[in-house]
């Protein structure tokens, strides 16, 4: 089929032959979904997400993208190699090493460089991305020097600045402050907006029904536990519970402690 | 925590901050100043030119020159001389130490005395020969130290990699350097927070004992750390597209002051070379 991006049929890894990380998952992405990939720590959400970026490859099973059968020994072909990279963009959980450039700027232009863009249309996408998120005062500044959301900003725009079909974010708003949350997810939501497919590993349930029509859960046994309706799952507080993903809150009543589950939703769907 | 403990820590801390600024001052390669403005090719074939010049003359007075130019170049790239001095002078103590100081006396530099004195019954001539022999050492190492950083800080490093490339230095070497550059900030990060952490969770003292065993558990840690971290950037930049050889974003090209800078250096080097 045309319209399915990524397909996964029974893959399994595992690091260094020994600690598993996935096992037999099967998954079908298609164009133009945003799609949740949700589970406690130490699920294997990251793993998935590499395996999806061509990044590591699985021990059995298979992933396909665009039709065609992704491994290390397709990605050798040049030809492919670009295409792909030039159509899926990831964002890694950990900005600081998707930040690598002496300055900011050079690491938004990046990608479209190593893609054989010209400077000069590399620096028209720059000024098209300032419109989405505008951090044309941190461009000069070294990446290291700066706070946690502006890297991710940073490391979200230059993941855009490839302009993929597909992008892949790994905990696009862990540890930031509401603001920054909603300017990124705004991103996202707008890159939706214009057809690109929305990849996204969280367990900040907060986030999950803006940024999923589709949701996958990942539980402790690195498996697929259930997918589907993102609005379903989330009113689904039982399960949620089981898989760690709703807080257990403590509450002082009077003299009384009394403790009770807590999914968050019901307070900050609008 | 003990006194001692403390001049430790400090140390440790003082340290690293100044790595961390020795090699990571970007800010001074994106000033508009003269060496910003040369092609990097050109600034580095120039900067090779000064440095053999270094290496080749026995002349103080050659040696002094070159370092008075070297201050006036960093003086007009817009560098603060006091940083650029405080930054090279520091290599000079551990120099001085193991090769200048042994060299002035005559058990290594054999020659007329100059100074004699007596430490516990022994007499230690400083030789003539010897004296100048460090005087010239000395001024050999502040001079090429100046210019090797004075080229690092007003390059960026990306434009470096792209000239060793040019220079045909093999793939491999490039890109190892390229990681080191990126990493050894991660790591220096790392051994500041996991030094914070420590004390954080140990509270004020940590017996020295106990403390050792901390330090070698976190240096094996640190290892595996990094390595995994040499990975992980290097699977961002695959991510975006980087298939072995960075592109630089702007392509060199050698300006009428380039090649005139090029000339007047060639110039002063083969005018040296005559005088000597
Ligand atoms: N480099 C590695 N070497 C060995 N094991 C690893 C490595 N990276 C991850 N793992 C293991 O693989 C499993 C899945 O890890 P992964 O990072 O994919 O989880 P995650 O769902 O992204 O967790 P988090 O929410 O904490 O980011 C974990 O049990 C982890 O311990
Ligand atoms: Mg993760």
């Amino acid at each position: 089929m045309d319209n399915i991006i990524f397909e996964l049929k029974n893959v399994s890894f595992s690091y260094l032959g020994k600690y598993p990380a996935l096992r037999g998952i099967d998954m079908a992405i298609k164009k133009g979904q945003k799609a949740a990939v949700i589970g406690a720590n130490g699920t294997g959400k990251s793993t998935l997400l590499e395996v999806l970026d061509g990044l590591i490859f699985p021990d059995s099973g298979t992933v396909k993208t665009f039709g065609e059968e992704l491994t290390e020994s397709a990605l050798a072909d040049k030809d492919f190699l670009r295409n792909f990279r030039s159509k899926v963009g990831f964002v890694f959980q950990n900005s600081d090493v998707q930040l690598f450039c002496p300055t900011v700027k050079e690491d938004i232009l990046f990608g479209p460089l190593q893609l054989g863009l010209s400077p000069k249309e590399a620096n028209a996408r720059l000024e098209a991305l300032m419109e989405i998120i505008d951090i044309r005062v941190l461009l000069d500044r070294p990446p290291h020097h700066l706070s946690m959301g502006e890297k991710k900003k940073a490391a979200i725009l230059s993941s855009l600045a490839i302009e993929p079909e597909v992008l892949i974010l790994d905990e696009p708003t862990a540890g930031l402050d509401p603001a920054t949350v909603r300017q990124i997810i705004d991103a996202v939501i707008d890159a939706n907006s214009f057809g690109k497919t929305i990849i996204t590993a969280t367990h900040d349930l907060h986030i999950v029904e803006e940024i999923a029509d589709i949701v996958y859960v990942f539980g402790s046994d690195r498996r697929i536990c259930r997918y589907g309706d993102a609005a379903e799952i989330l009113k689904d507080t039982e399960f949620l519970k089981a898989n760690n993903l709703v807080h257990i809150h403590s509450h002082r009543h009077k003299e009384q402690i009394h403790i009770h589950s807590h999914s968050h939703i019901e307070h900050h769907v609008p | 925590m003990s006194n001692s403990n403390r001049f430790i820590e400090r140390s440790i801390m003082g340290a690293l901050s100044f790595l961390k600024e020795a090699i990571y001052a970007d800010e001074y390669a994106s000033r508009k100043g003269f060496l910003q403005g040369l092609d990097p090719r050109i600034k580095a074939v120039t900067f090779i030119l000064f440095l053999t010049q270094i290496l080749l003359t026995k002349s103080v007075i050659v040696l002094l020159f070159l370092y008075a130019l070297c201050l006036l170049l960093a003086k007009i790239s817009r560098i603060d001389l006091w940083f650029f001095l405080k930054r090279t002078w520091v290599f000079i103590p551990l120099f001085t130490l193991f090769v200048a100081i042994p060299s002035l006396f005559s058990a290594f530099s054999p020659g007329e005395a100059l100074i004699t004195f007596k430490i516990f019954g022994i007499n230690f001539i400083i030789t003539r020969q010897g004296f100048q022999g460090a005087v010239l050492f000395v001024a050999r190492v502040i001079t090429s130290v100046s210019f090797a950083v004075l080229l690092s800080i007003t390059t960026r490093h990306f434009q470096l990699l792209k000239v060793l490339r040019i220079f045909k230095i093999p793939q491999v070497f490039v890109m190892v350097i390229g990681m080191c550059y990126r990493y050894i900030y991660l790591f220096v990060e790392i051994i500041e927070n996991t030094y914070r952490a420590v004390k954080s969770r140990a509270g004020a003292s940590i017996h020295y004992k106990k403390g050792q065993s901390i330090a070698a558990w976190n240096i094996a840690y640190l290892w595996a750390r990094s390595y995994q971290l040499n990975e992980e950037v290097y699977n961002a930049m695959l991510s975006r597209g980087y298939s072995g050889e960075p592109v630089v974003s702007d392509d060199f090209k050698a300006k009428a002051k380039d090649w005139l800078w090029l000339f007047c250096v060639s110039l002063m080097f083969i005018a040296a070379a005559a005088y000597l």
